[in-house]
């Protein structure tokens, strides 16, 4: 058995087709925007050569609210780990568990994710709209009209208002992903555990989360990545605005590089942006790994 | 197995390509196949655009009567969506595989394209009665240095639209001068009615408004001084377009959440008839005619008392326009097509609403032209002394975002006017 | 299978409990907020600008605009902007499920030193914010020659399918007892025998759930799909569909009929895969 998993023939046919073509597509880019982000360049003209002054004006004197973006960035990832996580953990758990209508709740949980961004986008636009909202109107309706604001125009509500959509779009997302790993848990392991006696709540914090934790660690690292990666529904609610009060890295480093024709800056941008996910992704990976041996 | 080592086998191929092509820089090259040539000989020009809302087929009709009419020179047309145009023609000629004919925005946007060698120098194409046939002016916004580099065929000019009905039911006047713009829109709000639609989410809607009242204070003549950094945006003209601005803002013009609203947006309240004014551009005036035919008339922005700027003044000029890639292996055919294209497109969309002529048009049959966009033609453009392309497409990428940037700011009330135009001059005219 | 797909932890014979109405209440819930954008996608799009930026954007259309469907019918090849969109996704699903599969296993079962180092190395993918790439690939796809050909969609798609799946893969592959593999070699069957007929079947629900992905990430790519392709016979249905605005503006309703079209076989596909999770496989191969 070991030695056949030690083939070193296999493991370079399972892996180097995957190795080859990761490296073209995705590392080679990589590179290109490592150089990029050493020049002043605007995508046309002659380059020149700066250095880590990109790297610099990034954090230091800067102008463009780079490190505001950034910031916003954690906190969707701290919202996201702290609340969308356990709603579609919880979720998902009840739809493994067994309830009727499984099939129905798990197609339609995932509703959101399958709709176009775009879609999505134009929908919350309306929910929050000043005049005609849904948002407004409920709250008119249950007494509350002195809350009634403008979400998206309001430079203080705006970035909240952003970010409970892009929640609410992944729940689906992650809900699928876990309901995945609670499936491919053995049945025998629950009717041992029912025969001794345990509950419901005891069976899932028991049994079925801590058997989850690899894919839980996935799900984890995917809501952290992809919130310091998020783009998609931001640029199409607000595009980084009003005033800024939206701007994440990606949309900045956007406008930097598509508007500003600052190729060199906005480069640097996506630099941090690849550091700082590797970063998370390691350390997460580490405390998962470190439990899992304890 | 068999198709993975199949797929193995030809990416291994690709990447030995990869490595070998990447290595030798070569010069780029146009992106046709088959061999330059003496005339004669079949060749294909390809032309990317942004027309994906052809709704009239003006471009696609043009076209294919070109191709009909012309078999050794068939022009392969791609059209993509306005925004993903933008960045897939920026992609392409920053890497070297630009089409032989480009779309562009004469201005800003053409700019780093020039001044990096992409595009071809017309000059030496032009002098056998073109340039006769263009209208004044029509190539100013596409020279670059003293240099043409490019046919516009659709020129831009900034209107304000007002809903004559809601103007009468409510008893206001048609504002000619900035007071009256105020006291128009005090009466509207004092019913009840927002009076002004724009939509700042997109910023350039917004810039529009601050771009006109800056004409009106400032002149033509004083706004492309400072436009091209030979005078300071930080004077008093300047500062008082900012102040006019807040002050529109102040009165409750525009609605309350006017950061959030897009351009769609801005455009759907007026034709649905709920709001009396809105400053946009000729490009508005299908849309608009379609929903409210006959209750609309575009006219001349407000003149501002003390102002330098003059009523014959507008904000626009050329826009729309097609170069020819610097290294295409067709230069005479791709010159010629453009040549051809340039001026068909001018009198189509002028025709069917769609924009403003830059070639002469007196052969047209005048009484087929679209309402609105003729009285904007007549009224605001022919007879004018003067016009300023708006600021976006004038100034380049990063100074453009900057004026996009500070000018929300003055609808959000986030900066006072004096510091907006400080901040104007630190930023453009001084980097 | 030998289970019986109904037999399911948990599930017990229950009377009408009040807990049990607090629990479909909530799922009620949750399913009216879930469900709600494809029913407001199926009302927008019959309707027009007029009515979508007024008092009713949420409600019942007042006309039923038929004509929003025969626009985007008849606006372009829609038969051929389908069949693109097809031919792209199915190649990038059954190459990137390939891929993944096999290399995802090498990582967390094979035993070769360099399995978590290539792990990391593959991972880096999955942090790449997609824009900054536009140019390199552009330049990359230009030498490889693969500009305007339906490579030029399926390799980048592929290529950054490729982190996410082999990432979730060996989660499960790590939930995959050793015993199973063990018995197998026992058997005296060779490790690619093992792999295809043992291994694969026990991570099916993993599989459809990464197809699941795969598939809805290169169906709705916009961005590489309108820089790398010129030619009007190869562009893919959203591609076709995002064509329906332009610098006039936006005509909502015929993009979103476009868009419900171009939903529908998302959903098929959600249904087909989705499935293959509901099969609690690993208990009837241990049994089996």
């Amino acid at each position: 058995m070991d030695k056949m998993l030690r083939n070193k023939k296999t493991i370079f046919l399972f892996t180097f087709p995957t190795f080859l073509l990761f490296t073209v597509i995705v590392i080679v880019p990589i590179f290109f925007s490592l150089h990029y982000s050493t020049l002043k360049w605007d995508g046309f003209s002659k380059e020149i050569f700066v250095g880590f002054s990109n790297y610099r004006n990034l954090f230091v004197d800067n102008t463009d609210g780079f490190i505001q973006a950034v910031i916003n960035s954690l906190v969707l990832a701290l919202i996201s780990v702290g609340i969308q996580l356990p709603i579609s953990l919880l979720l998902a758990l009840i739809l493994a568990r067994g309830v009727r209508g499984e099939r129905f709740f798990r197609t339609v949980y995932f509703i959101p994710v399958i709709v176009s961004t775009v879609v999505i986008g134009q929908l919350w636009m309306k929910i929050y709209n000043n005049d005609y909202g849904m948002l407004n109107a409920v709250l008119k309706a249950i007494g509350l009209g002195n809350l009634a604001n403008a979400w998206l125009a309001d430079t203080k509500t705006a970035l909240a208002s952003v970010f409970a959509a892009m929640l609410w779009q992944y729940v689906g997302y992650h809900m699928l992903l876990l309901y995945a790993g609670a499936k491919s848990i053995s049945p025998d392991i629950y009717e041992a555990a029912r025969i001794d006696g345990a509950g419901e709540k005891d069976m899932a914090f028991r049994i079925t989360i801590p058997l989850m934790k690899p894919i839980l660690c996935v799900c984890i690292i995917f809501a952290v990545t992809g919130s310091f990666k998020a783009f998609d529904l931001i640029f199409v609610m607000t595009g980084g605005g009003p005033l800024h009060a939206t701007e994440v890295p990606t949309t900045l480093m956007y406008t930097t590089i598509f508007s500003r024709y600052q190729y060199g800056y906005g480069s640097a941008m996506a630099i941090f942006i690849i550091v700082e996910c590797l970063v998370f992704t390691l350390v997460i990976n580490k405390l998962f790994s470190k439990n899992v041996d304890n | 197995m068999k198709s993975r080592r199949f797929f193995a086998g030809v990416l291994s191929a690709s990447v030995m390509l990869t490595m070998a092509t990447a290595c030798s820089k070569s010069p780029a090259t146009g992106s046709s196949a088959g061999n330059a040539s003496a005339s004669g000989e079949k060749v294909t020009l390809t032309f990317w655009n942004n027309y994906t809302n052809d709704t009239q087929h003006t471009m696609a009709n043009t076209i294919s009567k070109w191709n009909s009419d012309h078999p050794n020179i068939q022009i392969n047309a791609s059209s993509t969506e306005n925004n993903a145009y933008k960045l897939k023609i920026k992609t392409a000629i920053s890497g070297g595989s630009a089409p032989d004919i480009i779309y562009t925005w004469a201005g800003g946007f053409t700019q780093p394209f020039v001044e990096a060698g992409k595009i071809l120098a017309l000059d030496d194409y032009l002098n056998d009665g073109t340039k006769d046939k263009l209208l004044s002016g029509a190539l100013t916004n596409i020279t670059y240095n003293g240099k043409v580099y490019g046919l516009t065929y659709n020129q831009q000019a900034g209107a304000l639209y007002v809903n004559n009905d809601l103007f009468k039911a409510n008893n206001v006047k048609v504002p000619t001068t900035f007071d009256e713009l105020l006291t128009a829109v005090k009466a509207f709000k004092a019913k009840g009615i927002t009076p002004m639609a724009v939509g700042e989410k997109d910023e350039w809607p917004g810039m529009w408004y601050y771009d006109m009242i800056a004409l009106r204070s400032a002149g033509a003549s004083t706004c492309l001084d400072v436009l091209n950094k030979k005078s300071s945006y930080d004077q008093a003209p300047f500062t008082d377009a900012a102040q006019k601005l807040e002050d529109l803002v102040d009165a409750g013009a525009f609605s309350k959440d006017v950061l959030s609203v897009t351009r769609d947006d801005a455009t759907a309240q007026f034709t649905k008839g709920n709001i009396p004014m809105y400053f946009g551009g000729n490009f508005d005036a299908q849309v608009i005619d379609d929903s409210l035919k006959g209750k609309v008339s575009a006219v001349k922005f407000p003149t501002i008392a003390g102002g330098k700027g003059v009523d014959t003044e507008y904000l626009g000029g050329g826009a729309d326009a097609l170069c020819v890639n610097a290294s295409t292996k067709y230069k005479d055919q791709a010159v010629q097509a453009i040549k051809y294209l340039a001026e068909a497109f001018s009198t189509g969309m002028y025709q069917t609403g769609g924009g403003l002529p830059e070639w002469k048009y007196d052969s047209l049959d005048q009484s087929k032209i679209d309402p609105l966009s003729k009285q904007i033609m007549d009224d605001i453009v022919k007879g004018s002394t003067g016009s300023v392309p708006a600021w976006d497409l004038y100034l380049t990428g990063d100074d453009a975002q900057t004026h996009l940037d500070l000018v929300q700011k003055l609808f959000g009330k986030t900066i006072a006017p004096a510091d907006y135009s400080k901040q104007m001059q630190q930023k453009i005219n001084k980097s | 299978m030998k289970t019986d797909p109904d037999r399911r932890p948990g599930r017990r014979k229950k009377k009408i409990t009040a807990s049990s109405v607090v629990l479909y209440l909530f799922l009620g819930i949750v399913t009216v907020m879930q469900v709600y954008p494809l029913i407001w996608l199926f009302l927008f799009s019959f309707k027009d600008n007029n009515e979508i930026y007024s008092g009713n954007a949420m409600g019942i259309p007042t006309v039923w605009r038929v004509s929003n469907y025969t626009e985007v019918l008849t606006s372009g090849n829609v038969s051929i902007f389908l069949l693109n969109s097809i031919i792209v996704t199915g190649i990038t699903i059954l190459v990137s499920t390939i891929l993944i599969t096999t290399s995802a296993y090498a990582i967390s079962r094979m035993q070769w030193k360099l399995s978590k180092a290539f792990l990391t190395y593959i991972l880096l993918g999955m942090m790449v914010p997609l824009h900054a790439t536009l140019l390199p690939l552009f330049v990359v796809l230009k030498n490889l020659g693969l500009l305007n050909s339906y490579l030029s969609l399926i390799l980048p798609y592929i290529a950054f399918a490729l982190p996410m799946g082999v990432f979730i893969m060996a989660g499960f592959y790590r939930n995959v007892p050793r015993e199973i593999e063990e018995s197998a070699c026992l058997d005296g069957c060779s490790i690619y025998r093992m792999f295809y007929s043992i291994v694969l079947p026990l991570v099916r629900p993993a599989i459809a759930t990464v197809a699941i992905f795969t598939f809805l990430s290169s169906w709705n790519e916009l961005m590489f799909a309108n820089t790398f392709l010129s030619d009007d016979n190869l562009k893919t249905l959203t591609v076709g569909i995002m064509s329906l605005s332009g610098q006039q503006g936006t005509h909502w309703g015929p993009i979103g009929a476009g868009l419900v079209i171009a939903t529908v076989p998302t959903l098929i596909i959600y249904f087909l895969f989705s499935d293959q999770l509901q099969k609690s496989v690993i208990a009837g191969a241990v049994k089996g």
